[in-house]
């Protein structure tokens, strides 16, 4: 997966080779996570000491817990010597502390560990934003990348979260009781070491290398049951309608019983670590009872230190139920990880950014710093020309070769194919945001893009429109809107998620909206697939708003394979013939 | 708030309830061994420091493993019954959500919200099973035993518990009160601002063909750090209550600790049953303070499910027509298909999709529906394949039999239908033509078929192996209608349909090719009911119904 493109265009490929590798080879990944968070910490103001607070906290936490039971197992059997009562005071005084620092301490560190790891996931966005901003994106298949993106940054949270933070706190806090006992009795603290080890370390990796093979397994189980689940849900009518609800309800069912048998092996896979390691930790007391008993036999040891040798492990425990579970969520979150590293470490491909003309000379400055492919002024009479132009995306072949088409002012010209031949690496290319691979392109200084998916930002309708001129005032919101065929939508009006309280006719008006309000008109509009995915009448009302509003000031290029919208144009050129 | 536990969820539950009732099994024996683990370690440590000497102590450190390691089987089994609890509720969720969707194909519910609630949506009832349900069992079981078992030895110390205990779920339930109304009053800004990123970035492709994307930089690092700002205020609340109870618990630890310390100095109490308190005193408070920590596992999974049940719910309160005897009363008419005055309105909707529509359709008749967009045609079409009962009006199919949903598969089957939108299952082309074949036909006997099929709705350009999804690679929107057509096409010529519906069959097709679908569709001699706004349709109907819309402020695509 060196080349990016492919990354962008065959997600999918991606996905499962990425998860694959990661089950087997954990251990580049893990690195590459590594140095993509310290990467990230030392993006942050005073980054490293706020994670050395949280794991400050988090150990004063853990510690606490751990002391409260080892000082009162040494208080109780202090107290049965019947000392003075004065000695105890101070025993007594700690055990209180313990007993509240604990919550305080814990409540703390939940606060600042989640403030940084938050910090970090806004780094990590930034990064990414920046850097898929800088590669051309336009092109099929990217939604999918695009979605997974914004899930895989939120892995940043886990790993510090759920994984970085109790493995360093519980490390720290065992090597420390660990030291402390040792002053009492040197091989029951060395015990409690090589159980610790074994509970904390060695199992979880277990775990981690057991539940990684199921999870690999899980993957395909969960993608075949959201196929159909999805064909389902879509294809209801036609379903019903051919009577082929059992036959599909019986789909479900067998997707559904796959699924639940790989859950099933990570099910078995937890509770058998969890067990083990409460078994570790009483293989830990039982040894402190042999061997600190020896101690306390032969008088090398005060008796009152016993209880403390074997009480502790139990409190011990409960730190290490929450390791087997880090792992686990260490195997997650690294796969979402590699994705995003690979996609920051990947070469960008095109220009990113589109380079826009300026329209207000005053603020060209905000602008300035995109490399300029400045096209050359088209042949006077044509607003693009193509002469034995190549397409293809970088470093990948190229998919029409020889390719040559004008298009005057007032024509609209259709381009047609089927599927997958290379319209919309065309549209990359007119709009400039990958090179030719050959040949000779002149278009245009300025050009429109209405595409069939054009996004509508959560936001006002008004700032939609501005996206295609940010310097256009209320009035030319207005009279773009209206121009486009929605003079009832309020300006101010936010759009839900998703656009979703627009139709889908509304929101491609909207998009027709974006290039109405730019000023002066440009002399080329690309439609690509104007009449996808909507109803016949709602398509062709959008044809003839769209024919009357750009035509007749510009020129169009239309990508379609709808033969309605080919009979509407000009002339037709055929790819792929 | 919810409550504690789901009722509905449990009673889901069913045949897998052994699983649960199991889960608290096994807490309740954990219970016990925890009593025993304290009873061997309490009095094993008391008899070396008192006699000087190990004797005995391999024995009991023999009971002492033995005890561990029934308690790691335990805990083990608590894991995989858990699994098994949640997987069948899971699975029992997901086939009556889709029988649900299924049995009720006009409802308005969004594919996407089905899709979410019967995948990732309904993995939070693992944690609602795996993680909360076991321990508020525990919470349940746990202290009163233990509880039980301290008291037998230390009556004092029970004292402490029984009074703070209680205190336990008293404030738990007081601030997650209080921060429940501050969580939900900041959850909205929260979210919207949460979703800047993904918005920019699903909005990326057409923010860099307008030259915008690097200028969103700014605003984005501006909404990250409000959006922070905002999550840590709603944490701090959040985090408050699982803190308040951490400190409970702990300090009545300690509390119980110093106090069983000063006993046993004043000789109120030997070493003996103070150790075998220390030991119980944490395990009375572990299972409730896991009910706080998991709590929002509880709310998670609370919520799916309701989620699946409001699906479910939905499809349930559909409203059935009486299935009145006079079935055939209406007279045979002749008419394979009449619409008699029918009036339709969707639930929750303040306008009538359909009002007052009346048509027929005879054998060998096509008859066309035109009218302006959100005019009920497919509402219509809906109504005359029996998937919406009307609110008024009769539907009357087979000479005058009156149509209900729920003789509505009955009726399906003498029934082709091509949408305007089809879905197509696959996995591949061939596969979706074929479901216009008999049932039980293999596809592969039929191949010459279905390409002819195909051939003649205008699709001769689509490969029959060409495989059906959503991505990429996949069929356009007009490709897929092709699909269906020949589908259609199929289950008249083979499957003996006589009545055929469809809904706008020739759009984006060019005139010669709408001109030979419409001599196929005049050849079949089957009654056709076609949606259409074509001049070409129209025109070879033998009768045209005009729809026009009731609301005509409707704007488009609101059907």
């Amino acid at each position: 997966m060196s080349d990016v493109n492919e990354s962008l265009v065959t997600p999918l490929v991606t996905t499962e080779t990425t998860d694959e590798q990661a089950s087997r080879q954990g251990k580049g990944s893990v690195s590459d996570v590594r140095s993509l968070v310290v990467q990230l910490i030392g993006e942050l103001p005073n980054g490293w000491g706020r994670l050395l607070g949280a794991v400050a906290l988090s150990v004063a936490a853990t510690g606490a817990s751990v002391a409260l039971l080892a000082v009162s197992a040494w208080l109780l059997s202090y107290a049965a010597e019947h000392p003075p009562a004065l000695y105890l005071l101070v025993a007594a005084t700690a055990v209180r502390t313990f007993g509240t620092t604990r919550g305080v301490f814990r409540y703390f560190e939940r606060i600042v560990s989640h403030d940084v790891a938050l910090r970090m996931q806004s780094a990590l966005r930034m990064n990414v934003y920046d850097r898929l901003a800088r590669t051309t994106l336009l092109g099929a298949r990217r939604g999918d990348l695009l979605i997974r993106v914004t899930a895989d940054v939120e892995s940043i949270m886990d790993v510090i979260v759920r994984v970085a933070l109790p493995f360093a706190s519980a490390s720290i806090v065992l090597l420390g009781t660990s030291i402390i006992l040792g002053f009492f009795d040197f091989w029951s603290a060395a015990a409690l070491l090589v159980c610790s080890v074994l509970a904390g370390i060695v199992l979880p990796l277990i775990a981690q290398r057991m539940s990684a093979r199921t999870d690999a397994s899980s993957v395909p189980a969960r993608a075949d049951l959201a196929q159909v689940v999805h064909a389902s849900a879509r294809a209801t009518t036609d379903i019903v309608a051919y009577g082929r609800v059992e036959q599909q309800l019986a789909q479900v069912a067998e997707a559904d019983a796959r699924l639940r048998a790989a859950e099933s092996k990570a099910a078995w896979t937890q509770g058998l670590a969890a067990g083990s390691q409460l078994f570790i930790m009483g293989v830990a007391v039982a040894a402190a009872l042999v061997l600190g008993g020896h101690a306390v036999a032969t008088g090398a040891m005060p008796g009152r230190e016993l209880a403390v040798l074997a009480l502790t492990p139990l409190a011990l425990n409960e730190s290490f139920a929450d390791l087997a579970k880090a792992a686990q969520t260490m195997t997650h979150a690294s796969t979402a990880l590699r994705r995003i590293i690979e996609l920051l470490t990947a070469p960008p491909v095109g220009v990113g950014d589109r380079v826009v003309e300026p329209v207000q000379p005053a603020e060209t400055g905000s602008e300035s710093d995109v490399a300029p492919a400045e096209p050359e002024a088209p042949s006077a009479s044509a607003v693009l020309e193509l002469d034995g132009l190549a397409i293809g995306w970088p470093n990948n072949p190229v998919i029409v070769d020889d390719l040559s088409l004008t298009v005057k002012p007032g024509q609209a010209v259709a381009v047609t194919g089927p599927s997958g031949i290379g319209k919309t690496t065309l549209a990359a290319t007119v709009l400039g945001l990958i090179p030719p691979r050959a040949g000779e392109l002149d278009v245009a200084p300025s050009v429109g893009y209405l595409a069939q998916d054009a996004h509508i930002f959560t936001t006002t309708i008004s700032e939609n429109v501005r996206i295609g001129n940010p310097f256009a005032s209320e009035d030319d919101v207005v009279e773009a809107l209206r121009r486009a065929g929605l003079p009832y939508l309020a300006p101010e009006r936010i759009v839900g998620e998703d656009g979703n309280t627009l139709s889908g006719g509304e929101a491609r008006r909207v998009a027709l909206a974006r290039i109405l309000v730019i000023s002066p008109r440009p002399a080329l509009t690309l439609l690509d697939e104007p009449t996808e995915h909507l109803d016949a009448e709602t398509a062709q009302k959008l044809m003839d708003d769209i024919w009357a509003t750009t035509l007749p000031e510009g020129a169009m290029l239309v990508l379609t394979h709808d033969p309605g919208v080919v009979a509407r144009c000009d002339r037709e050129v055929k790819l792929g013939e | 708030m919810a409550g504690p536990i789901n009722p509905r969820l449990l009673r889901e539950a069913g045949a897998t309830r052994g699983f649960i009732i199991g889960v608290g099994a096994t807490g309740v024996a954990q219970s016990f061994l925890v009593i025993a683990q304290a009873t061997i370690i309490a009095g094993t440590v008391t008899r070396i420091v008192e006699n000087r000497s190990t004797d005995g102590v391999w024995t009991a450190v023999g009971w002492l493993l033995a005890v561990f390691a029934a308690r790691g089987v335990l805990t083990w089994l608590t894991s995989v019954l858990a699994h098994r609890a949640s997987a069948g509720v899971k699975s029992s969720l997901r086939r009556r959500v889709l029988a649900a969707r299924l049995a009720n194909p006009g409802s308005q519910t969004s594919t996407a919200s089905i899709v979410t609630v019967m995948t990732s949506g309904l993995d939070a009832i693992d944690a609602y099973f795996g993680k909360y349900l076991p321990q508020f069992l525990l919470s349940a079981t746990v202290p009163i035993i233990v509880g039980v078992a301290v008291a037998i030895h230390d009556l004092t110390s029970l004292i402490i518990v029984v009074v703070t205990v209680p205190l336990i779920p008293i404030f738990m339930v007081l601030i997650g009160r209080t921060t429940q109304t501050q969580v939900a009053r900041r959850f909205k800004v929260q979210l919207r601002l949460a979703n800047h990123f993904a918005d920019l970035v699903a909005g990326l492709p057409t923010l860099q063909v307008f030259g915008r994307a690097r200028a969103q930089a700014k605003g984005l690092a501006a909404s990250e750090g409000e959006s922070r700002r905002h999550t840590m205020g709603t944490l701090r609340v959040a985090f408050l209550s699982a803190g308040v109870l951490e400190l409970f618990a702990t300090l009545s630890v300690a509390l119980i600790a110093v106090t069983i310390g000063f006993r046993v100095l004043a000789g109120d109490l030997d070493l003996n049953t103070a150790l075998y308190v220390l030991v119980l005193a944490p395990e009375i408070y572990i299972p409730i303070r896991m009910v706080g920590v998991h709590f929002h596992d509880s709310a998670n999974g609370d919520a799916a499910a309701n989620a699946a049940y409001a699906i479910i719910d939905a499809a349930e309160a559909q409203p059935t027509v009486d299935d009145d005897s006079d079935a055939t009363t209406a007279g045979d008419s002749g008419d394979l298909l009449q619409l008699d005055n029918v009036t339709y309105r969707y639930p929750g909707s303040d306008e009538d999709a359909v009002a007052g529509l009346s048509l027929a359709v005879r054998p060998g008749e096509i008859v066309a529906l035109a009218g302006t967009s959100g005019a009920g045609k497919t509402t219509s079409l809906n109504l005359a394949l029996g998937l919406l009962n009307p609110d008024e009006g009769r539907v009357l199919v087979d000479g005058g039999k009156h149509l209900t949903t729920q003789r509505g598969p009955d009726w399906r089957e003498q029934v082709a239908w091509a949408g305007q939108i089809p879905g197509l299952l696959g996995p591949t082309v061939a596969d979706d033509v074929a479901l216009g074949l008999p049932a039980g036909q293999a596809v592969a006997d039929h191949t010459d078929l279905l390409r002819d099929a195909l051939d003649r709705v205008g699709g001769e350009s689509i490969p029959l192996d060409h495989p059906v999804g959503d991505d990429g690679e996949a069929l356009s929107a007009g490709e897929r209608r092709r699909v269906a057509m020949a589908r259609a096409l199929l289950r008249v010529e083979q499957g003996g349909a006589r009545l055929l519906l469809l809904d706008e069959p020739t759009a984006g097709l060019d005139e010669a090719r709408e001109a030979q679908i419409l001599w196929t569709l005049r050849d079949l001699g089957v009654g056709v009911l076609v949606v259409s706004h074509r001049e070409a349709v129209l025109a070879a109907a033998d009768r045209v119904v005009d729809m026009t819309a009731p609301a005509a402020s409707l704007p488009e695509g609101a059907k």
